[in-house]
């Protein structure tokens, strides 16, 4: 055996979840697809005497259709949301950035939920998620309660779940047709390891001026990055002197620091690269 | 925590108490003395411990056993009826798509899931479902013949 001997507990339901977490206080975590549990707790990184499985509540991995979005399970596989014709339709950018994760088993294994939970500060959900204007269900102890993403993030593998709470969906609105977004994912590395740095933009276009302009970044700070301030793009027109102006805004805010993939140098060099790409495909 | 399970492995249930630590590929390895399923990197990248469960491909070595009970679970043991080789077997012996044969398991049942998922893939999307799976001899010309090879092999199975 190369993991250490813990307790696998498989709750019926949200509500016995958030007791047995309340029980075993930090003893125990929570896990989803357990890509990245499991592996750490194998190589002896992390340990934990509970594991609080959601595999074993039904309903939690499904993908549905509501009338102004569509609402992704926390339990969803990686492979279900990239093959989803649903997603497919309204947010390619999202299905393409999930089709890009390691490999076909990875992504058949991982989940949405256990991906933002997890909250690396350079994984590709994040960073297209942020600027669809996601929002995510938590449930616990004290009931139920909605958390933009952008609000989710809060520090290196930090997110604002309090103790005890579950995350058990993401709901993504429906852009309005004169909207498009994109992702772009940089490897530094081999293309299925995690990314240097991946790039998300989002364009609602009015008259040829942009009405409202998102980015958000992974990889170039502890957490998924959102762009703040960027209102003084609104009513001009997309050219190279207003994507100059952005670049900048963006310079100012990411703080990467160096990792395998990339220095601190190379990051903020590829930062404007790639966010200058993802805006001239909006243009 | 021990725990009892059943997996039904390459046709026959198999009922086993097991650890809750216990991962899948040592379960099948170790227990069920299936040597095909095989541990390299042991995260997930390389593809050498690829199983199929419930028809798709999984990364055994970070699978924990134990969330699985009830589950079909196919090793390359599982493929040829004993007498034959399956036809994706038969493809890669005879595109020679094999050199040491440590990944050859991995290959051939991702092979197999990619061309029961897809009958007719785009080189660019055989390329991309077998990207998880690495073949430090570097024998990917032939194991891309191979899977063409195998492809048309199984349209004239199923009489196209």
């Amino acid at each position: 055996m190369t993991i250490r001997s813990f307790d696998l507990l498989r709750p019926r339901s949200l509500q016995e979840a958030v007791e047995l977490l309340q029980k075993h206080g930090e003893d125990a975590r929570v896990v989803a697809g357990g890509t990245t549990l499991v592996i750490l707790m194998k190589q002896r990184a992390l340990y934990y005497p509970y594991l609080v499985d959601l595999q074993s509540i039904l309903g939690l991995g499904e993908i549905q259709n509501e009338n102004d979005g569509i609402r992704i399970g926390a339990l969803t596989t990686h492979r279900s949301v990239e093959t989803s014709p649903d997603v497919q339709r309204a947010f390619p950018s999202l299905a393409q950035a999930f089709s890009c994760i390691g490999n076909v088993r990875v992504r058949q294994t991982a989940t949405v939920g256990g991906n933002l939970a997890h909250a690396d500060y350079r994984l590709d959900p994040p960073p297209p998620l942020l600027v669809l204007g996601a929002e995510v269900t938590a449930f616990g102890p004290k009931g139920t309660r909605t958390i933009a993403l952008k609000d989710f993030f809060r520090g290196m593998y930090e997110t604002a779940l309090e103790p005890g709470e579950l995350l058990v969906d993401v709901k993504i609105p429906f852009p309005p047709a004169n909207s498009r977004a994109v992702y772009l994912r940089y490897t530094a590395l081999s293309a299925n390891d995690w990314p240097c740095l991946g790039v998300a933009a989002y364009l609602e276009r009015q008259n040829g001026r942009c009405q409202d302009l998102r980015l958000a970044l992974g990889g170039v700070a502890s957490t998924p990055l959102w762009i703040d301030g960027l209102a003084f793009a609104e009513d001009q027109t997309l050219d190279h002197a207003l994507i100059d102006k952005l670049l900048d805004s963006v310079d100012r805010q990411i703080s990467p620091t160096g990792d395998l993939r990339g220095s601190e140098w190379y990051k903020r060099r590829m930062a404007r690269v790639f966010v200058k790409k993802a805006l001239e495909e909006l243009l | 925590m021990k725990r009892e399970i059943t997996l039904r492995v390459n046709g026959r249930d198999e009922t086993l108490i097991i650890d809750d630590a216990d991962t899948l590929l040592e379960v099948l390895r170790d227990r069920l003395n299936l040597w095909s399923v095989r541990e390299s990197c042991g995260v997930g990248a390389c593809g050498s411990c690829t199983v199929l469960i419930d028809g798709r491909p999984a990364s055994s070595c970070f699978l924990l056993a134990a969330r699985f009970d009830g589950r079909v679970v196919t090793t390359l043991e599982g493929l040829s009826d004993g007498r034959r080789l399956h036809f994706v077997q038969e493809a890669f012996v005879e595109e020679r798509a094999l050199q040491c044969a440590y990944c050859t398991p991995g290959f051939v049942l991702s092979t197999k899931a990619l061309l029961d998922e897809n009958p007719r893939p785009s080189d660019e999307e055989i390329r991309e479902y077998l990207a998880g799976n690495l073949c430090r001899c570097a024998g990917y010309a032939d194991i891309l013949r191979a899977v063409r090879a195998a492809q048309e092999k199984r349209a004239s199975l199923m009489g196209r």
